[in-house]
C-alpha cells in the first residue's frame, strides 16, 4: 500500500448490538492530514463508527483497513495496530491509581517497550505540550475536567500514533473547561495530525474541521466540506438537524 | 474545623438541667452496673471459683446492683417523660440516650440478679470460670493461638492465589473455560466444609497414603475452600471496574493480561480488601475444623487445645480461653475492616490514599 493512500478505509460496515443495528453499511476513506469532523443526532451511530476504527467494537460485516492493513481480519494482531490510534474517551478514563506521569509512561514502558529513562523524558515534553507538565505529580482525581482530559490527550499522543480518535471528548466537561480542551485539540491538527473528531461543538466543527460527516440512523447522511454542509446543508435531515443546535 | 473542646462547650450550651441529669443518671447506670460489678468481682479474687461465687453472692454486688437499677429506672422514667419536651436537638438526644443507657443496665441487672439467684449458681461457675485452670495450660493457648494464625494465614495465602486465578478463568468470554472453574467454585460453595475436610483427608490423603499430615491437609483444603470464596469475590471487584478503564488500556495498545495486570487488578483489588478481610475472619474461625481431624498435640489449634484441656480436667474453663484466643485475633481484624471500609467509601481517597 502506497503511503498517500487514504489512511482508513472503512468498507461496507454493519454492526448490532443485539437487536439495535446501529451502523447500517458505512463506507469511508479518510486521507492522511485530514481533520474529519462527524456530527448527528445522539443514536445516529457516529461513536460506534469511530470506535470501529480502533476495533473497540467490533463490526458484524465489513471491513476495516487501517494504513494499508486490514485489522479485522483475524489474524492481525489488532494490539499492535492500536498503537497508532490513540483515542480520548468522552468519560477521560485516566486510570485513577497512576500519578498522571505514570498514566502517560505506562503504555510507553509496557507496550513500546521504552525504557524508563526515554519513557519520562516523552512523557514529561507530551504533557509539556498540553500545559499539564506541573501537574505530573498529582492523582488525576485532583485535577480538574479539563485538565483530566489534557492528559488523556497527551497519554494518547506520547505513544505518537498516526491518526486521533475524539469521542465527545467534550460532552462532560464544565461549559468553562471546554475551551482548554479544544484548543488542544486545535492545536495538533495546526500540526497536521489525521483526526476523526465526534463532537456536539457546532462552532468547533465549522472552525476546525475540514470535512465533516453527517450521520443519522446508522449512515453517512451527508459528507463534505464543513462551511458549505454548515451555510448550505443538501439533505432535509441535516437541514433539520442543524437548525436544532444552531 | 471546630474542635473538640468548642464542641463540647457546644454542646453543653444546648442542654438543660434535666436533659443533663437524665443523661447522668443513664450513665452512671450503665457505669455501676458493668464497671461496679467487675470491681467487685476483682477485689474478690478470682480464682479460685469460690470467691467469685462469694463476690457475686454478696451484699456488695446486691448494693451494685440495686443502684444501677434505681439510677436506671430514673433515666427511664424522665427521659420517657422528657424527651419530647427538650428545646434543642442536643438536649433531646442527651435525654434519650439516657433512658437508653438506662434501659441496658435495668435489664444487666436484673439478669444478674436472677442468674445468681440460681440453684446450681456455683457449679456454673466452677465449670466456666476455673481460672487456675487456665494457667495450667497457658503455654498450650500460646501455642495454639500460634498454630491457628499459622494455619488461617497459609490457607489464606493459597485461598488468595487460587482465587485470583479462578476469578479470571470465570470472566473469560469462553465457555469451555469457565465450565470448570464453575463447577470448582460451585462444588466448595455448595458442600459443608467439615465435609470436604474429613473426605480429603480420610477419603484421599490417609487413603492413597499420601505424605501430608493433618496439619498440611487443613491447610490445603482451607486455602481450596477459601479459593472458591475469593474468587468470587475477585470477580465482584473486576467487574466493578468501569469500562472504560479497560477500554483505555487496550487503546494504548495493551494486551488482555497486561491490561488486568496493570491497570485493571491494582484498582479491583483496593476495592476488594474489607469483603477479603470478612473472609479472612472467616476463615481464621474455621481453623478450628481442624481439631475433628485429630491433629498431634504441637500441632492443636485454640479450639483443639480447649476441648483437650476440657475432656482432661471436665471443666468447661479452657472453652472460656478459646473464646478469649479469637477474639483476641479477630477483634482487631475487625477494627481494620471497618476502618477500611469507612477509608473506601469516603471517595476520592480510597483510590488516592491507598
Amino acid at each position: 500500500m502506497t503511503p498517500d493512500g487514504a489512511l482508513v478505509r472503512l468498507e461496507n460496515i454493519h454492526k448490532y448490538f443485539g437487536d439495535l443495528y446501529v451502523l447500517k453499511g458505512i463506507d469511508l476513506e479518510v486521507d492522511r492530514g485530514t481533520v474529519l469532523v462527524v456530527i448527528g443526532p445522539s443514536g445516529s451511530g457516529k461513536s460506534t463508527l469511530l470506535r470501529t476504527i480502533n476495533l473497540l467494537e467490533e463490526p458484524q460485516e465489513g471491513r476495516v483497513i487501517f494504513d494499508g492493513q486490514e485489522i479485522t481480519d483475524i489474524r492481525t494482531d489488532v494490539d499492535k495496530v492500536r498503537t497508532d490510534i490513540g483515542i480520548v474517551f468522552q468519560a477521560f478514563n485516566l486510570f485513577p491509581h497512576k500519578k498522571v506521569i505514570d498514566n502517560v509512561t505506562l503504555a510507553l514502558r509496557k507496550v513500546l517497550k521504552m525504557n524508563e529513562e526515554d519513557a519520562l523524558k516523552r512523557a514529561h515534553e507530551q504533557l509539556e505540550h498540553v500545559g499539564m507538565d506541573h501537574k505530573a505529580d498529582v492523582y488525576p482525581s485532583q485535577l480538574s475536567g479539563g485538565q483530566q482530559q489534557r492528559i488523556a490527550i497527551a497519554r494518547a499522543l506520547a505513544m505518537r500514533p498516526k491518526l486521533m480518535l475524539f469521542d465527545e471528548v467534550t460532552s462532560a466537561l464544565d461549559p468553562e473547561l471546554v475551551k482548554e480542551v479544544l484548543d488542544a485539540i486545535k492545536q495538533l491538527a495546526e500540526e497536521g495530525m489525521t483526526m476523526v473528531v465526534v463532537t456536539h461543538e457546532m462552532g468547533f466543527a465549522r472552525e476546525v474541521g475540514t470535512r465533516l460527516l453527517f450521520m443519522d440512523d446508522g449512515k453517512i447522511v451527508e459528507d463534505g466540506n464543513p462551511r458549505d454542509i454548515f451555510t448550505n446543508p443538501r439533505d432535509e435531515r441535516t437541514q433539520s438537524f442543524l437548525s436544532h443546535v444552531l | 474545623m471546630i474542635g473538640r473542646a468548642d464542641a463540647i462547650r457546644g454542646w453543653y450550651r444546648e442542654q438543660t438541667p434535666i436533659s443533663l441529669a437524665t443523661g447522668l443518671a443513664g450513665a452512671i447506670a450503665i457505669a455501676v452496673a458493668i464497671i461496679g460489678s467487675l470491681v467487685v468481682l476483682v477485689v474478690g479474687g478470682l480464682t479460685p471459683f469460690e470467691k467469685i461465687v462469694a463476690s457475686a453472692t454478696s451484699g456488695a454486688q446486691t448494693a451494685v446492683l440495686w443502684a444501677g437499677l434505681l439510677s436506671g429506672g430514673a433515666a427511664i422514667l424522665s427521659g420517657a417523660l422528657v424527651y419530647k419536651k427538650m428545646p434543642t436537638k442536643a438536649a433531646r438526644e442527651t435525654a434519650v440516650s439516657g433512658a437508653a443507657l438506662g434501659v441496658q443496665a435495668v435489664v444487666i441487672a436484673l439478669f444478674y440478679l436472677w442468674f445468681r439467684s440460681g440453684e446450681k449458681f456455683d457449679t456454673f461457675v466452677r465449670i466456666n470460670f476455673s481460672f487456675d485452670i487456665l494457667g495450667q495450660f497457658a503455654s498450650e493457648f500460646v501455642a495454639g493461638a500460634r498454630n491457628t494464625v499459622v494455619l488461617a494465614f497459609s490457607s489464606e495465602l493459597l485461598g488468595m492465589v487460587l482465587g485470583l486465578f479462578l476469578a479470571m478463568l470465570i470472566l473469560s468470554k469462553r465457555a469451555v473455560v469457565r465450565a470448570p472453574a464453575r463447577t470448582y467454585i460451585n462444588f466448595f460453595r455448595g458442600t459443608p466444609l467439615i465435609w470436604q475436610l474429613t473426605f480429603i483427608f480420610a477419603g484421599i490423603i490417609l487413603a492413597a497414603r499420601l505424605p501430608i499430615d493433618v496439619y498440611q491437609a487443613g491447610i490445603l483444603v482451607l486455602g481450596l475452600n477459601a479459593g472458591a470464596y475469593s474468587a468470587e469475590i475477585f470477580r465482584a471487584g473486576i467487574q466493578s471496574i468501569e469500562r472504560g478503564q479497560i477500554e483505555a488500556a487496550r487503546s494504548l495498545g495493551m494486551t488482555y493480561l497486561q491490561a488486568m495486570r496493570y491497570v485493571i487488578l491494582p484498582q479491583a483489588v483496593r476495592r476488594v480488601i474489607p469483603p477479603l478481610t470478612n473472609e479472612f475472619i472467616i476463615l481464621i474461625k474455621d481453623t478450628a475444623l481442624i481439631a475433628f481431624l485429630g491433629l498431634t498435640s504441637s500441632q492443636r489449634e485454640l479450639f483443639g487445645i480447649g476441648r483437650d484441656a476440657y475432656s482432661e480436667t471436665f471443666n468447661a474453663t479452657p472453652y472460656f480461653g478459646s473464646v478469649l484466643g479469637y477474639l483476641a485475633i479477630t477483634l482487631p481484624m475487625i477494627w481494620v475492616v471497618t476502618k477500611l471500609e469507612r477509608k473506601l467509601r469516603s471517595g476520592l481517597t480510597g483510590i488516592v490514599g491507598m
